[in-house]
């Protein structure tokens, strides 16, 4: 990694005003991990590039990317932790467990095939007991089971309909593991008389990149942009469902991987909600709701924050007759991707998602709704309530049974 | 009150401490007094460059030899003090390589080694460098923690008979025919005045030296040579950065820990305390070192300081970077006809060691005695400590309790073993010990966090809000010269919590 592909650190414009320290997740509940302000630009002071990584708390920053929000200057803290724990990694080494939970896309297909046995096997103790002992995958953490038929293959046998032509980012998650979030988001784009495409691509690269591997994200984005770029030229805008997907793409392929054209991609591309939300701004949304009589709560996943785009989920699922939807008021769920589900950060995981958990309880609603899957796994771990993507509740709005 | 001593030493800066342990070692006992706390004049103030010699080599072959034999003693004796970064003499186009020749060819004559490398080499080992320059000359010059040094030196003298007075100033040298018998101090925390009986006294005050020599009736001649420097909030360059042309202001770029140091400056001072860096200074520095790194025109710097230095002159000179580095020591039997008086003046931090070991010698053959000097050989207390930025990083990431300091990652434990460990009175005394409030807020936010300290071990003495405001004053001091963008910013934010919160 020469010195040119890094986004210019700013951490000289730290002020020391500690809002950071405030809102960091993983400073909050364990003392092992300094904080951003000490572990980004005052640990930078320190850092030198030809010596050896001394700092091995850097592997503990969840990348929530919630103090680079609440910075009053402007310091990119969680690309300089996440700088410093690609070099720690580098050295360090990665575990085998951490490659296997990074290239999960390189299995979907697999997984979906064999899903009756894999997801047998995932719920087997003795095979949770293994992974723990060999793999270091924490065995109190459900393992997400396949689908046996993945969302592209459901695609592909469903008739097209619909004009403009609007192309889908559906992420590794909801091709193999969650189909229903992109069945749901392909419904109601139909439902507001889009065709849907699928361009061609792969997983984003946002584990690999969480886990301090660039060369793996690199290569991801190197795929996808690209193909991105084709759909754009072609006239088409694209939408994402998962806002770490989207993320990854829109800020992080050009910001932090310096991928040629990403800038161009990023700004053809939305959130599904976002894209929503502007059609309604146009007054060519589909409001034909049906009453739902549900009590649901919503939670903004970090990286939807971070997008900076407001909540758009929210504004739209609030036109639906009888639902009613309180916001939740917490930080983080604390999952981070990959982080949960290591048995060294566990822990530090559950304790994160203690105020999230407690915050639920207070509202006691039937169900909750989060555009991040990550979430989603954490929530129906600490809760055991029913969790979806909104995009699903919107679809279940716009369907018609007669 | 009155005390003996067989030597009274004046002066606790490098060179005072160097002969109060050389005396030591040699078994000679001795009193030192210093009006502040150690390193209070130049040996605290300079850029704490561990010169090869290479700055001299070509105006003062002779200041150049003395810096490279002592380069390789102290390597040996201090290494704890030392990073050996090495040093580049690089050559701008604006300049060519006029000079470089000379400058290669003066090395060689007075021992120094030198590597000349490509413009490629040199950016590859400091990419931070003008990617103009045409070439370097890698030297080794090296970084040193001069107070670190300084203490050292006290602690290895006290530990062999040594006795040190701090924050006792002298009031008055008491002449006897051609004797000075002693001088008047007075103990400036108590404010009790005392005589100090000596049968020799060395007056090592450096800058003072006249000031002080004065009190006896004897003023000699002295240039006072402001130099001022800024420090950046961040290391810029791993190496010692020189330009490769005759010294002139804003040559040279020294890293220091954390921070980087820009030097420096010239200018003729009629009096030796209250001055201040000029706003003129600094953009001369920033113009100056930029062209070396360019970077430096964005850079945040964190604070200015200015040092005197102390150099002899026997006549008047136009330029005070002509008059020699080299150093003085005055015989006043021989000048003056005062038998036991002694002055050392001039010099360098550099050399401070073996101004040490000529003015022990002297003071040896006036006592009639001949013990040999041996500094040169005995390692200082804790020279296998080890040292650096990574190291610091490792120590915050294993046994890291409550934080005092966010910019320089200091636990409060580490300042805890220091205050209980150490009988310190005065609060600066406190933060010369420690990296305390050098790093980028400058004390702002853990200064008071130290008060919470010294009042939970019952460690403050006298009223608070005097002493954090006398901090606040003098910090305001250093930063007052570099006050703009983040800077100002984190100030505002800092004086609202000083007066805002604190109501001073």
């Amino acid at each position: 990694m020469n010195k040119k592909t890094w986004p210019k650190s700013n951490a000289d414009a730290c002020i020391r005003c500690t809002t950071c320290m405030a809102v960091c997740p993983v400073s909050r509940v364990t003392p092992k991990f300094p904080g951003p302000k000490q572990a980004g630009p005052a640990a930078a002071r320190f850092r030198r590039p030809g010596e050896p990584s001394a700092d091995d708390w850097i592997d503990l920053c969840i990348g929530c990317h919630l103090c680079d929000m609440v910075c009053s200057s402007g310091v990119n803290v969680s690309e300089l932790n996440l700088i410093a724990k690609a070099k720690y990694l580098d050295e360090k080494g990665r575990p085998f467990r951490d490659w296997l939970l990074t290239h999960s896309y390189l299995w979907g297909q697999l997984g979906s095939f064999f899903s009756p046995l894999i997801n047998l096997l995932f719920k087997n103790p003795v095979i949770k007991w293994m992974g723990e002992v060999i793999l270091k995958i924490d065995r109190r953490r459900e393992l997400p089971g396949y689908e046996f038929l993945t969302f592209r293959q459901w695609f592909n046998r469903k008739p097209t309909k619909g004009n403009p032509k609007i192309a889908y980012f559906y992420g590794c998650y909801t091709n193999t593991n969650e189909v229903d979030v992109g069945k749901a988001t392909v419904q109601v784009l139909e439902a507001n008389g889009f065709e849907v495409t699928l361009p061609p691509q792969r997983c984003c690269g946002i584990a690999m990149l969480g886990n301090g591997d660039f060369k793996g994200a690199k290569k991801m984005a190197r795929y996808n942009i690209p193909s991105l770029l084709n759909t754009i030229h072609s006239g088409s805008k694209i939408v994402f469902s998962s806002t770490s997907c989207g993320h990854m793409i829109k800020h992080q392929y050009s910001h932090l991987l310096s991928i040629p054209s990403a800038e161009e991609v990023a700004q053809h591309l939305f959130d599904v909600f976002e894209f929503l939300r502007n059609l309604k701004e146009s007054n060519s949304l589909n409001t034909h709701f049906k009453e739902l009589s549900l009590k649901a709560a919503y939670f903004t996943p970090c990286h939807l924050r971070a997008l900076g785009m407001g909540i758009p989920a929210l504004e739209i699922l609030r036109l639906i007759p009888g639902l009613q939807i309180d916001q939740i008021e917490a930080d983080c769920c604390g999952m981070g991707g990959t982080f949960g589900f290591k048995k060294e950060k566990y822990e530090i995981s559950e304790e994160i998602g203690k105020d999230l958990k407690e915050a639920i309880d207070r509202l006691n609603p039937e169900m909750i709704l989060t555009d991040c899957e990550g979430c989603r796994i954490q929530i129906r771990h600490l809760t055991g309530l029913k969790v979806l993507h909104p995009i699903q509740i919107l679809r279940d709005a716009l369907q018609n049974d007669g | 009150m009155k005390i003996k001593a067989e030597v009274l030493i004046i002066g606790g800066g490098a060179t005072g401490v160097g002969i109060s342990r050389d005396l030591a070692l040699r078994g000679i006992p001795s009193v030192l007094i210093e009006k502040g706390d150690f390193a209070s004049g130049a040996s605290g103030r300079n850029h704490g460059l561990f010169h090869s010699g290479g700055r001299y080599a070509v105006s003062d072959p002779e200041a150049a030899h003395e810096c490279i034999s002592e380069n390789k003693i102290l390597r040996r004796i201090a290494p704890h003090c030392i990073e050996e970064t090495d040093g580049f003499f690089i050559s701008l186009p604006e300049e060519g390589l006029d000079y470089r020749e000379r400058f290669l060819r003066a090395c060689e004559k007075v021992g120094i080694q030198t590597t000349l490398l490509s413009r490629d080499e040199a950016l590859e080992q400091e990419p931070e460098l003008n990617p103009n320059l045409l070439s370097a000359v890698r030297v080794p010059d090296g970084a040193i923690d001069p107070f670190a040094l300084v203490l050292g030196n006290a602690k290895d003298a006290e530990e062999h008979g040594a006795k040190i007075l701090l924050h006792t100033e002298i009031i008055s040298l008491i002449l006897n025919g051609d004797k000075v018998k002693g001088a008047k101090v007075k103990d400036l925390y108590q404010g009790e005045e005392y005589f100090v009986e000596a049968s020799y006294i060395i007056n090592a005050t450096g800058a003072w030296a006249s000031q002080t020599l004065k009190l006896a009736g004897l003023p000699i001649g002295m240039a006072l040579s402001k130099g001022s420097m800024l420090i950046t909030n961040r290391r810029l360059t791993h190496r010692v950065i020189n330009r490769c042309r005759p010294p002139f202001d804003g040559d040279i770029i020294v890293p220091n820990h954390t921070v980087s140091i820009l030097g420096t400056t010239s200018i003729r001072l009629e009096e030796v305390e209250n001055f201040e860096v000029t706003p003129h200074e600094v953009s001369l520095l920033i113009q100056e070192t930029s062209k070396m790194i360019p970077a430096i025109q964005g850079t945040r710097l964190i604070r200015a300081y200015a040092g005197i230095r102390p150099l002899f002159q026997s006549e008047e000179k136009g330029d005070d970077r002509a008059i020699s580095r080299g150093f003085v020591l005055m015989d006043h039997e021989k000048r003056d006809g005062i038998k036991n008086l002694v002055t050392i003046t001039g010099g360098k931090l550099m050399t401070y060691r073996l101004m040490a070991e000529k003015t022990s010698d002297l003071i040896c053959k006036k006592m009639g005695t001949n013990v040999p000097c041996s500094t040169h050989s005995k390692p200082l207390p804790g020279a296998n400590r080890p040292t650096g930025l990574t190291e610091r990083l490792k120590q915050f990431t294993t046994d890291r309790g409550e934080v005092l300091c966010d910019c320089e990652l200091i636990q409060k434990e580490e300042v805890k073993a220091l205050l209980e460990k150490e009988k310190l009175k005065n609060f600066q005394d406190i933060l010369h010990r420690t990296r305390l409030a050098k790093g980028t807020c400058q004390g702002g936010f853990c200064v008071y966090r130290l008060f919470g300290l010294l009042h939970e071990l019952r460690k403050i003495e006298g009223d608070s809000n005097k002493i954090l405001k006398g901090f606040l004053e003098e910090r305001w001091k250093g930063i007052r010269p570099v006050l703009w963008g983040t800077a100002l910013k984190e100030e505002e934010l800092i004086e609202s919590i000083y007066k805002g919160i604190f109501n001073l």
